[in-house]
Protein backbone atom coordinates (compact mmCIF):
# COMPACT_ATOMS: atom_id res chain seq x y z
CA UNK A 1 0.00 0.00 0.00
CA UNK A 2 1.77 3.13 -1.20
CA UNK A 3 -0.90 5.71 -0.45
CA UNK A 4 -0.29 8.18 2.34
CA UNK A 5 -1.16 6.67 5.67
CA UNK A 6 -2.89 9.76 6.90
CA UNK A 7 -2.90 13.52 6.85
CA UNK A 8 -4.63 15.96 9.11
CA UNK A 9 -5.13 19.66 9.58
CA UNK A 10 -6.18 20.73 13.01
CA UNK A 11 -9.09 23.07 13.43
CA UNK A 12 -9.62 26.19 15.48
CA UNK A 13 -6.69 28.22 16.71
CA UNK A 14 -4.29 25.50 15.60
CA UNK A 15 -5.37 25.55 11.97
CA UNK A 16 -1.88 26.57 10.84
CA UNK A 17 -0.54 23.14 11.76
CA UNK A 18 -0.82 19.98 9.74
CA UNK A 19 0.84 16.60 9.59
CA UNK A 20 1.21 14.15 6.76
CA UNK A 21 2.54 10.63 7.04
CA UNK A 22 3.72 8.53 4.09
CA UNK A 23 5.46 5.23 3.76
CA UNK A 24 9.16 5.34 2.90
CA UNK A 25 8.74 4.86 -0.83
CA UNK A 26 10.25 7.42 -3.21
CA UNK A 27 7.15 7.18 -5.37
CA UNK A 28 5.37 9.19 -2.67
CA UNK A 29 7.80 12.10 -2.47
CA UNK A 30 5.69 14.10 -4.89
CA UNK A 31 2.89 14.09 -2.32
CA UNK A 32 5.10 15.79 0.24
CA UNK A 33 6.20 18.29 -2.40
CA UNK A 34 2.61 19.09 -3.31
CA UNK A 35 1.66 19.74 0.31
CA UNK A 36 4.74 21.87 1.00
CA UNK A 37 4.19 23.91 -2.16
CA UNK A 38 0.53 24.52 -1.33
CA UNK A 39 1.16 25.52 2.26
CA UNK A 40 4.12 27.76 1.40
CA UNK A 41 2.18 29.54 -1.33
CA UNK A 42 -0.66 30.25 1.08
CA UNK A 43 1.80 31.45 3.73
CA UNK A 44 2.91 34.24 1.41
CA UNK A 45 6.32 33.06 0.30
CA UNK A 46 7.65 34.18 -3.07
CA UNK A 47 7.50 31.67 -5.94
CA UNK A 48 11.28 31.26 -5.76
CA UNK A 49 11.15 30.59 -2.03
CA UNK A 50 8.29 28.14 -2.52
CA UNK A 51 10.43 26.26 -5.04
CA UNK A 52 13.40 26.31 -2.68
CA UNK A 53 11.46 25.03 0.32
CA UNK A 54 9.89 22.30 -1.77
CA UNK A 55 13.32 21.13 -2.93
CA UNK A 56 14.70 21.23 0.61
CA UNK A 57 11.90 19.19 2.15
CA UNK A 58 11.90 16.68 -0.69
CA UNK A 59 15.67 16.27 -0.40
CA UNK A 60 15.37 15.74 3.34
CA UNK A 61 12.74 13.05 2.81
CA UNK A 62 14.78 11.43 0.05
CA UNK A 63 17.78 11.36 2.39
CA UNK A 64 15.69 9.56 5.00
CA UNK A 65 14.66 6.91 2.45
CA UNK A 66 18.16 6.43 1.08
CA UNK A 67 20.39 6.85 4.09
CA UNK A 68 18.24 6.13 7.14
CA UNK A 69 15.93 3.43 5.80
CA UNK A 70 18.57 2.33 3.27
CA UNK A 71 15.93 2.13 0.52
CA UNK A 72 13.55 0.03 2.60
CA UNK A 73 9.96 0.90 1.77
CA UNK A 74 8.27 -0.41 4.91
CA UNK A 75 9.13 2.53 7.13
CA UNK A 76 7.32 5.84 7.48
CA UNK A 77 8.03 9.53 7.21
CA UNK A 78 5.95 12.02 9.16
CA UNK A 79 6.10 15.67 8.13
CA UNK A 80 4.58 18.25 10.42
CA UNK A 81 4.17 21.74 8.98
CA UNK A 82 3.63 24.80 11.14
CA UNK A 83 2.72 28.12 9.55
CA UNK A 84 3.62 31.01 11.83
CA UNK A 85 3.41 34.77 11.23
CA UNK A 86 7.09 35.13 10.39
CA UNK A 87 8.09 31.64 9.26
CA UNK A 88 7.25 28.07 8.44
CA UNK A 89 8.63 25.17 10.40
CA UNK A 90 8.91 21.64 9.04
CA UNK A 91 9.49 18.71 11.37
CA UNK A 92 10.40 15.49 9.61
CA UNK A 93 10.38 12.31 11.69
CA UNK A 94 11.14 8.69 10.93
CA UNK A 95 11.66 5.47 12.84
CA UNK A 96 14.88 4.45 11.12
CA UNK A 97 18.20 3.90 12.88
CA UNK A 98 19.90 7.10 14.00
CA UNK A 99 21.79 8.91 11.27
CA UNK A 100 24.89 10.87 12.13
CA UNK A 101 24.56 14.26 10.41
CA UNK A 102 28.21 14.21 9.43
CA UNK A 103 27.59 10.96 7.52
CA UNK A 104 25.45 12.79 4.97
CA UNK A 105 27.74 15.76 4.49
CA UNK A 106 27.57 17.44 1.08
CA UNK A 107 30.44 17.25 -1.36
CA UNK A 108 32.66 20.23 -2.24
CA UNK A 109 31.04 22.05 -5.16
CA UNK A 110 34.27 22.13 -7.16
CA UNK A 111 34.20 18.34 -7.35
CA UNK A 112 32.07 17.69 -10.42
CA UNK A 113 30.71 14.23 -9.72
CA UNK A 114 27.29 12.66 -9.24
CA UNK A 115 25.72 12.85 -5.80
CA UNK A 116 26.34 14.71 -2.57
CA UNK A 117 24.07 17.66 -3.27
CA UNK A 118 20.92 16.83 -1.31
CA UNK A 119 22.15 18.07 2.05
CA UNK A 120 23.70 21.08 0.36
CA UNK A 121 20.33 22.05 -1.14
CA UNK A 122 18.62 21.62 2.24
CA UNK A 123 21.09 23.83 4.03
CA UNK A 124 21.22 26.41 1.29
CA UNK A 125 17.50 26.78 0.81
CA UNK A 126 16.36 26.71 4.45
CA UNK A 127 17.30 29.20 7.16
CA UNK A 128 17.77 26.48 9.75
CA UNK A 129 18.23 22.72 9.56
CA UNK A 130 18.72 21.05 12.92
CA UNK A 131 18.67 17.42 14.00
CA UNK A 132 16.92 16.89 17.33
CA UNK A 133 19.50 14.83 19.17
CA UNK A 134 17.05 14.10 21.97
CA UNK A 135 14.49 12.42 19.73
CA UNK A 136 14.23 8.95 21.19
CA UNK A 137 13.08 6.75 18.32
CA UNK A 138 14.45 7.39 14.87
CA UNK A 139 15.41 10.79 13.53
CA UNK A 140 13.81 14.21 13.80
CA UNK A 141 14.96 17.00 11.53
CA UNK A 142 13.64 20.51 12.12
CA UNK A 143 13.80 22.95 9.21
CA UNK A 144 12.80 26.60 9.33
CA UNK A 145 12.21 29.15 6.60
CA UNK A 146 11.51 32.79 7.42
CA UNK A 147 9.41 35.08 5.32
CA UNK A 148 11.68 37.61 3.68
CA UNK A 149 12.39 40.52 5.97
CA UNK A 150 11.29 38.59 9.03
CA UNK A 151 14.35 36.46 9.76
CA UNK A 152 15.16 36.01 13.42
CA UNK A 153 18.00 38.13 14.76
CA UNK A 154 18.63 35.43 17.32
CA UNK A 155 19.95 32.89 14.86
CA UNK A 156 20.53 29.47 16.32
CA UNK A 157 23.03 26.85 15.34
CA UNK A 158 22.52 24.98 12.10
CA UNK A 159 23.79 21.57 12.96
CA UNK A 160 23.73 20.19 9.42
CA UNK A 161 25.53 23.23 7.97
CA UNK A 162 29.04 22.64 6.75
CA UNK B 1 7.89 10.90 -15.51
CA UNK B 2 7.93 10.14 -19.20
CA UNK B 3 11.06 9.93 -21.36
CA UNK B 4 10.96 9.83 -25.15
CA UNK B 5 13.75 10.06 -27.72
CA UNK B 6 13.61 11.88 -31.05
CA UNK B 7 16.35 11.81 -33.63
CA UNK B 8 16.97 14.92 -35.68
CA UNK B 9 19.79 14.34 -38.17
CA UNK B 10 22.80 13.53 -35.99
CA UNK B 11 21.19 14.73 -32.75
CA UNK B 12 19.23 12.62 -30.27
CA UNK B 13 16.78 14.68 -28.24
CA UNK B 14 15.50 13.26 -24.94
CA UNK B 15 12.10 14.76 -24.16
CA UNK B 16 11.54 14.57 -20.38
CA UNK B 17 8.09 15.19 -18.96
CA UNK B 18 7.24 15.43 -15.26
CA UNK B 19 9.28 15.24 -12.06
CA UNK B 20 12.84 13.93 -12.12
CA UNK B 21 13.47 12.76 -8.58
CA UNK B 22 14.78 9.85 -6.53
CA UNK B 23 12.01 7.63 -7.89
CA UNK B 24 12.07 8.54 -11.57
CA UNK B 25 15.64 9.57 -12.31
CA UNK B 26 16.65 5.98 -13.07
CA UNK B 27 14.49 6.10 -16.20
CA UNK B 28 16.31 9.17 -17.49
CA UNK B 29 19.65 7.67 -16.46
CA UNK B 30 19.13 4.49 -18.50
CA UNK B 31 18.05 6.41 -21.58
CA UNK B 32 20.81 8.99 -21.33
CA UNK B 33 23.67 6.59 -20.71
CA UNK B 34 22.49 4.14 -23.37
CA UNK B 35 22.39 6.93 -25.93
CA UNK B 36 25.89 8.06 -24.96
CA UNK B 37 27.20 4.54 -25.37
CA UNK B 38 25.43 4.04 -28.71
CA UNK B 39 27.86 6.25 -30.56
CA UNK B 40 25.40 9.02 -31.42
CA UNK B 41 27.51 12.20 -31.71
CA UNK B 42 25.09 14.68 -30.13
CA UNK B 43 22.66 14.29 -27.22
CA UNK B 44 20.28 16.97 -25.95
CA UNK B 45 17.91 16.84 -22.98
CA UNK B 46 14.73 18.84 -23.49
CA UNK B 47 13.84 20.17 -20.03
CA UNK B 48 10.84 22.25 -21.09
CA UNK B 49 8.35 19.92 -19.42
CA UNK B 50 10.46 18.94 -16.42
CA UNK B 51 8.29 20.20 -13.59
CA UNK B 52 10.77 19.39 -10.82
CA UNK B 53 14.33 18.13 -10.56
CA UNK B 54 16.19 17.17 -7.39
CA UNK B 55 19.72 16.12 -6.53
CA UNK B 56 19.08 12.63 -7.96
CA UNK B 57 18.15 14.17 -11.29
CA UNK B 58 21.15 16.48 -11.19
CA UNK B 59 23.37 13.49 -10.38
CA UNK B 60 22.01 11.74 -13.47
CA UNK B 61 22.87 14.72 -15.67
CA UNK B 62 26.36 14.93 -14.15
CA UNK B 63 26.86 11.23 -14.83
CA UNK B 64 25.82 11.84 -18.42
CA UNK B 65 28.25 14.73 -18.63
CA UNK B 66 31.10 12.58 -17.40
CA UNK B 67 30.25 9.76 -19.81
CA UNK B 68 29.96 12.23 -22.69
CA UNK B 69 33.59 13.15 -22.16
CA UNK B 70 34.61 9.50 -22.44
CA UNK B 71 32.47 8.79 -25.48
CA UNK B 72 33.19 12.18 -27.08
CA UNK B 73 29.51 12.96 -27.31
CA UNK B 74 28.37 16.58 -27.53
CA UNK B 75 25.91 16.95 -24.65
CA UNK B 76 23.59 19.78 -23.74
CA UNK B 77 20.38 20.80 -21.99
CA UNK B 78 17.75 23.27 -23.13
CA UNK B 79 14.56 25.06 -22.09
CA UNK B 80 15.17 24.81 -18.35
CA UNK B 81 12.40 25.97 -16.03
CA UNK B 82 12.94 28.07 -12.92
CA UNK B 83 13.43 25.11 -10.57
CA UNK B 84 16.07 23.49 -12.75
CA UNK B 85 17.90 26.77 -13.32
CA UNK B 86 17.89 27.44 -9.59
CA UNK B 87 19.33 24.11 -8.46
CA UNK B 88 21.95 24.03 -11.23
CA UNK B 89 23.05 27.57 -10.39
CA UNK B 90 23.15 26.84 -6.67
CA UNK B 91 25.33 23.79 -7.30
CA UNK B 92 27.50 25.91 -9.63
CA UNK B 93 26.74 23.55 -12.48
CA UNK B 94 25.11 26.13 -14.73
CA UNK B 95 28.53 26.96 -16.14
CA UNK B 96 29.55 23.32 -16.44
CA UNK B 97 26.75 22.11 -18.68
CA UNK B 98 26.09 23.44 -22.16
CA UNK B 99 22.70 25.06 -21.62
CA UNK B 100 20.58 26.53 -24.40
CA UNK B 101 17.40 28.53 -24.23
CA UNK B 102 15.52 26.74 -27.00
CA UNK B 103 15.58 23.64 -29.17
CA UNK B 104 16.43 25.73 -32.21
CA UNK B 105 19.45 27.26 -30.51
CA UNK B 106 20.51 23.88 -29.15
CA UNK B 107 20.31 22.16 -32.52
CA UNK B 108 22.32 24.95 -34.11
CA UNK B 109 25.06 25.07 -31.50
CA UNK B 110 25.39 21.58 -30.04
CA UNK B 111 27.65 20.17 -32.78
CA UNK B 112 30.09 23.01 -32.18
CA UNK B 113 30.03 22.86 -28.40
CA UNK B 114 33.56 22.23 -27.14
CA UNK B 115 35.03 20.62 -25.27
CA UNK B 116 32.78 17.58 -25.11
CA UNK B 117 30.05 17.79 -22.53
CA UNK B 118 30.10 21.51 -22.01
CA UNK B 119 32.90 23.48 -20.38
Amino acid sequence: MLAPLWAEGRSGSDSKRMKIVISSHPRLLHILRGVVTYRAQHAGFTPADVDSMTVAISEAAANVIRHAYKDRHDGFLALEILTLPDRMEFILEDSAPKVQPEAIRSRPLDEIRPGGLGTFFMNSYMDKCTFDEHFAKGNRLIMVKYLRGKASTNDESRSTKH
Amino acid sequence: MKVEVRNINQVSVIDCTGDVDLYSSTTLRETLLNLMRSGIPNVLVNMADVTYIDSSGIATLVEGLQLSRQTKTHFGLYALRRNAKSVLALARLDKVFAIFSSEQEALEKIPTTLPFGGL
